[in-house]
């Protein structure tokens, strides 16, 4: 009975520590983050191999010392098509992040700020967009404008547009009327700069952790729709499109399939585990 | 009997009343949101390139006669102005009416009962799996100790992190093409449902334990936990019958979203698992550019989705009438 | 697999009038009397879109329509016409007129009887253009009708001679249904098409499978056939595997126990499987291609076109991306088909040196800054059209074929896009190279896609079945004098003629013959391949389970 008490106070201290993440884990997820952004500035400090050389001889090798992750069909290097895979992944979903992004401000600002019946029209707006599952709606985006680069990354950021557009409007309103924005407005600060200086960045400073995640996810959807040929197409080093080329292998050659989804995982993980970091340090429930 | 001043009503009257109320509410939105839906479709799929009538007859492989042209374009009303076309579109959408396949040259709505059954199925088994891998681990895990709450964690962060297109290939490889433990293609048994709907569930389960997790630690906490414990209820019995049903709330919102997630992904494993199904359906006519069926199957589903995310919403109301004012 | 290639060819010319089926077997058919009974589940990878092979026309359906249809006559391993539905023709003197006389026993499975009206009403029905039927109809062009002369004879005329026409019909896609059920809707019959053959459609679930069972009263098989009278199984089970790791994972597993389309990276594990054995056969016809367009530069000029083939290292792919399974094909013609000629498999053989010769010859002597030829400040470039349904394999066999002709100066563009603008960009002759193919028993094949008439637009469409634009006043008169003819030897040196014409010609990168492959798990046994187009017939075929 002492030992539940005992157990019960020390309980809301217990319960921050089982939270957070041993900084060990946070560190490595920084770490692989940074190389990947490295890997896709400067691919040729990871390999010199190039990535789309094609060496029939050698399809199918298995990893090893001359390769690391073994070779495709073609013969060309794993390893390398994915450090060049990189660029193209985060690039798509730096880019898609960025455009669902620039939707949401609009939209959430529009709904935040434009009164009530804009408000109401926006909203309705995100119900309609919302409607849509997001690969359903991508597709529908694919359908229409075809396949390729291009297409993929505004399609992916028109699949995460509703759900930032929702959590900015939200942050809008919450902060619309802080008592630094009635300052600044008594002040004769001119809307705009309001907007800009004050409102939008402490309206977007929560979400932050929300796109360190959704670059993440931005990629998972990519690499999907490259999955189904609708994005990237081959050659392209693009870990989706691997993936899928590398599908009918499977059972000769699982290299082909296993390394580029390994690495879209890692890099899910750590800019997973990166975000919730960030929202932890953010919270103060760190030291 | 007299009424009195202070007449108090049934408060379970008036919550179902106010359940109702909002139901209808919200079916109201969900048509004009289907509506604007509908239109939306429409016009951006009039855009794609390429005419639809060479897609009607045959595609690539055809070589139609110009008398064959002219029927066709007759027959799908396709040499009328576009706001004509429209309108009957409408007309014909409201008939339950979804048009002509243009590569099966079937009704779309037979089209979509007929692979509608597979996808239902599979999304309702992936949820189901989902929440029952979610309640394993959380309520058994949850709240016993940093070793154990952080290797719970470190497997549901993960768990979430797998793109289900991978986990299916590589479930596939294993399960099916490996062990034989699975059948490797199908629709139609118990067996070959349990492979794609694990794929898709897992992820899931992981998103959907994070959230639940830090709810169920946060009710574990509180004071109304350790009055049931005083009372000599095992430790088991208190997590299920008392902290579980409040600190369910945040999976269950999560789930309305979850169901959209699912359809997303069950485009993808029906692909990988050659399954039935309308997600398959989907990405073949995108392939395919026949429009009719592209717009059936997102309004339908679409539509599934709208009608999904009210019935949870009003779930939720049910559970927690509290969060009657909850903002939009 | 690495067979050589070389002995191979004098060994399967010699065969060449014999279909070389390659038949591999390590399962020792314990049971050769066949069981009556059963169902048999077959694994295919692409579903037709009409179970009618009138409508459109493709592989899909024929395979498929194989089983329930019957032809008016039948072709054996030689080439050679046989009886089927029709027990004997003769054919006027001027080649125009065939009276067939016919079966009076076969009945449709809908209660029809077959007679002259049937025949009238089928060949009405491919050349109606409400059907829509670009194969069957495509190759009854000439057809002018049919005059019933009484029940059981019918006089078909055509418009000019058709030696190839009793080869055609020997196809399944010019398959005799059901008058009656031919009156219903074009997406009725598709759906359900009615005929005489020794198993009748049930119903199709569509994007699973298509259900048929054994049509009991049957009694007219043709001579090529194993046995007369019903079939021994009880049901087919005619599924859609799309993926093919998938589908011969069901093979292994046992699940389904025929599939066909055996995906060349599984060849090696189905050999040293002893539960599986393996049917391979080529399909007549031309091979898998890249056409060239002759209608503008750079393939207009000859001497491009032989030096693009022989820069371009197919060998070396083929052994890469189909694991060595797919032979080489060199000429204009598979092995298969009748009046193939072996003398000109080596005219698209790798030579580089060759190649460098031939561009300098034509004037590509410059050299740009990335090592591409150039003439006049143009560069060597060439587009090649690569379809959304291409499949992955046939990609990365561009891919290797762009990386060697690139090594002799010549850029290979591989533009992607969607089939629709395939289509679009074939019509407008805006291409370099089409990548085809053209399954069918008869030479003749040359004709449609080499001669002038075939150049013109078969419909609004502008779809033209002769991609390369050759049009020879010469080389067409060769091919309707194939046609004028109905003696074997005529033929044969007239089409030896063409091959040779063609081949020379350059028209097109031959890459690999079209072939049948089948997977057969040892519960099942008597699976055949149909002589004419190497279809999978199961009318011989039982189970064991």
């Amino acid at each position: 009975m002492t030992d539940l008490t005992h157990d019960q106070a020390l309980a809301p201290l217990r319960r921050q520590r089982h939270l957070k993440l041993p900084p060990l884990g946070a560190s490595l997820a920084i770490l692989f983050l940074f190389a990947l952004l490295l890997a896709a500035l400067a691919p040729g400090l990871f390999t010199r191999i190039d990535p789309l050389a094609i060496v029939p001889r050698q399809a199918f090798q298995p990893p090893g010392w001359a390769h690391w992750l073994g070779t495709d069909q073609s013969g060309r290097d794993i390893f390398a098509r994915i450090i060049h895979g990189a660029r193209q992944s985060l690039l798509i979903g730096l880019a898609a992040t960025a455009i669902s992004m620039v939707i949401a401000i609009a939209l959430g600002l529009l709904g935040g700020l434009g009164g009530a019946r804009v408000d109401r029209a926006v909203g309705w707006l995100l119900e309609v967009l919302f409607a849509f599952p997001s690969l359903v709606l991508a597709l529908l985006f694919v359908a229409v404008f075809g396949s390729g680069v291009g297409p993929l990354i505004v399609a992916t950021g028109l699949g995460g547009a509703p759900g930032y557009a929702r959590m900015v409007r939200g942050q809008v309103l919450a902060v619309r009327n802080a008592g630094y924005i009635e300052a600044a407005r008594a002040l004769g600060h001119p809307t705009a700069r309001i907007v800009l200086r004050q409102l939008l960045p402490n309206a977007m400073r929560p979400l932050v952790v929300t796109l360190t995640m959704g670059v993440g996810q931005a990629i998972v959807w990519a690499s999907a729709l490259s999955f189904l040929g609708l994005g990237a197409r081959p050659p392209a080093p693009e870990w989706g499109t691997m993936l899928s080329m590398g599908r009918d292998f499977i059972a000769n050659a699982w290299w082909l399939t296993f390394f580029p989804g390994l690495f879209i995982v890692l890099t899910t993980l750590a800019t997973t585990v990166t975000g919730r970091y960030i929202q932890q340090r953010l919270e103060g429930r760190l030291p | 009997m007299t009424t009195t001043t202070l007449a108090v009503t049934d408060p379970r009257r008036e919550r179902l009343a106010a359940l109702g109320r909002r139901a209808v509410i919200r079916l109201a939105g969900g048509v004009l949101v289907l509506w604007a839906v509908a239109t939306l479709t429409f016009f951006a799929l009039r855009l794609m390139p390429g005419d639809p009538v060479l897609a009607i007859l045959g595609g690539p492989s055809g070589n139609p006669t110009p008398e064959a042209i002219e029927a066709a374009r007759v027959e799908y009303g396709l040499d009328k102005p576009l706001a004509v076309q429209y309108v009957f579109y409408l007309g014909r959408l409201l008939q339950g009416d979804l048009g002509v396949s243009y590569s099966q040259h079937l009704p779309v709505t037979r089209v979509l009962a007929e692979q509608g059954g597979a996808t239902l199925e599979l999304t309702i088994a992936a949820l189901l799996l989902a929440w029952v891998l979610v309640l394993l681990l959380t309520v058994v895990t949850a709240g016993r100790g940093r070793l154990v709450g952080g290797i719970a964690s470190l497997a549901e962060t993960l768990s979430a992190a797998l793109p289900h297109f991978w986990l299916g290939v590589v479930l596939l490889a294993v399960f099916a093409f490996g062990l034989r433990w699975f059948p490797p293609a199908g629709s139609d048994s118990f067996a070959s449902l349990i492979l794609p709907a694990l794929s898709l569930a897992i992820p899931l389960a992981g998103f959907i334990a994070q959230v639940t997790r830090e709810s169920l630690e946060l009710t574990l906490d509180q004071p109304f936990i350790l009055t049931a414990r005083t009372r000599g209820l095992s430790d088991l019995a208190v997590r299920f019958r008392h902290a579980l049903r409040h600190a369910l709330l945040p999976g269950v919102s999560l789930s309305g979203w979850a169901i959209g997630a699912l359809i997303s992904g069950a485009v993808v494993c029906e692909v990988i698992f050659s399954r039935k199904g309308v997600g398959r359906q989907l990405y073949q006519a995108v392939q395919a550019q026949d429009l009719p069926l592209v717009i059936g199957i997102s309004l339908v589903v679409a539509a599934g989705y709208v009608l999904a995310n009210i019935l949870v919403d009003l779930l939720y109301q049910w559970i927690d009438p509290r969060q009657q004012e909850a903002a939009a | 697999m690495n067979t050589p290639i070389l002995p191979l060819i004098p060994l399967c010319t010699a065969l060449a009038l014999l279909g070389c089926e390659k038949t591999e077997q390590h399962a020792a058919a314990q049971s050769t009397t066949p069981q009556q009974g059963g169902t048999l589940v077959y694994a295919t990878d692409r579903e037709p879109t009409c179970l009618d092979p009138h409508v459109a026309g493709d592989m899909p359906q024929v395979f498929v329509a194989q089983q329930y249809l019957d032809s008016l006559v039948s072709m054996d391993s030689n080439g050679q016409i046989g009886p089927w539905l029709a027990t004997s023709w003769e054919v006027s003197p001027d080649g125009l007129r065939y009276t067939f006389h016919l079966r009076r026993d076969v009945q449709f499975t809908d209660g029809t009887p077959f007679n002259a009206e049937a025949v009238k009403a089928n060949l009405d029905h491919m050349a109606n253009p409400k059907t829509q039927s670009s194969t069957a109809g495509g190759y009854i062009r000439q057809y002018r009708g049919t005059k019933v002369l009484d029940t059981y004879t019918a006089e078909v005329t055509l418009a000019t001679p058709y030696a190839a026409f009793l080869e055609v019909l020997a196809q399944g896609f010019l398959g005799i249904q059901s008058p009656t059920a031919l009156q219903r809707s074009r997406d009725q019959n598709c759906e359900s098409p009615v005929g005489s053959g020794p198993f009748k459609v049930v119903r199709w679930d569509r994007q699973n499978q298509v259900e048929l069972v054994r049509n009991p009263a049957y009694n007219w098989a043709p001579p090529t056939a194993r046995h007369q009278g019903p079939a021994y199984l009880d049901r087919i089970v005619w599924k859609f595997i799309q993926e093919p790791s998938v589908r011969f994972a069901s093979l292994q597993a046992g699940e389904v126990d025929v599939i066909e389309a055996l995906p060349p990276e599984s060849h090696e594990a189905a050999r040293r499987n002893p539960d599986v054995e393996l049917i391979i056969a080529q399909r007549p016809g031309n091979p898998t291609n890249g056409t060239f367009n002759l209608r503008r530069a750079p393939f207009d000029d000859i001497r491009v076109r032989e030096a693009f083939v022989r820069s371009a290292d197919v060998e070396g792919a083929l052994k890469s991306v189909y694991f060595g399974e797919f032979p080489r094909a060199g000429g204009p013609l598979s092995l298969a088909t009748p009046f193939y000629s072996g003398d000109f498999e080596r005219g698209q053989d790798y030579d580089p040196a060759r190649a460098a010769r031939l561009l300098d010859e034509a004037g590509w002597t410059g050299r740009d800054s990335e090592g591409y030829r150039t003439r006049n400040g143009q560069r060597l470039r060439a587009v090649v059209l690569i379809g959304a349904r291409t499949p992955p394999s046939e990609l990365t066999l561009w891919e290797q074929v762009q990386a060697t002709t690139r090594q002799a100066g010549l850029e290979l563009v591989l533009d992607q896009m969607s089939d629709a603008q395939v289509t679009a960009r074939q019509a407008a002759w805006d291409y370099d190279i089409r990548i085809g193919y053209w399954n069918t028993n008869t030479p003749d094949v040359l004709r449609i896609i080499f001669t002038t008439a075939f150049v013109q637009p078969a419909g609004v469409g502008g779809y033209h079945q002769n991609s390369s634009g050759y049009a020879d006043p010469g080389f067409d008169a060769l091919l309707d004098s194939a046609l004028a003819t109905q003696d074997a030897d005529l033929r044969r040196q007239r089409y030896f003629q063409a091959q040779q014409q063609a081949a020379a010609q350059y028209l097109q990168l031959t890459t690999y013959p079209q072939s049948t492959r089948l997977g057969i798990y040892k519960t099942a046994h008597g699976v055949r391949l149909e002589p004419s187009l190497a279809v999978t017939y199961l009318y011989d075929a039982w189970v064991n389970k």
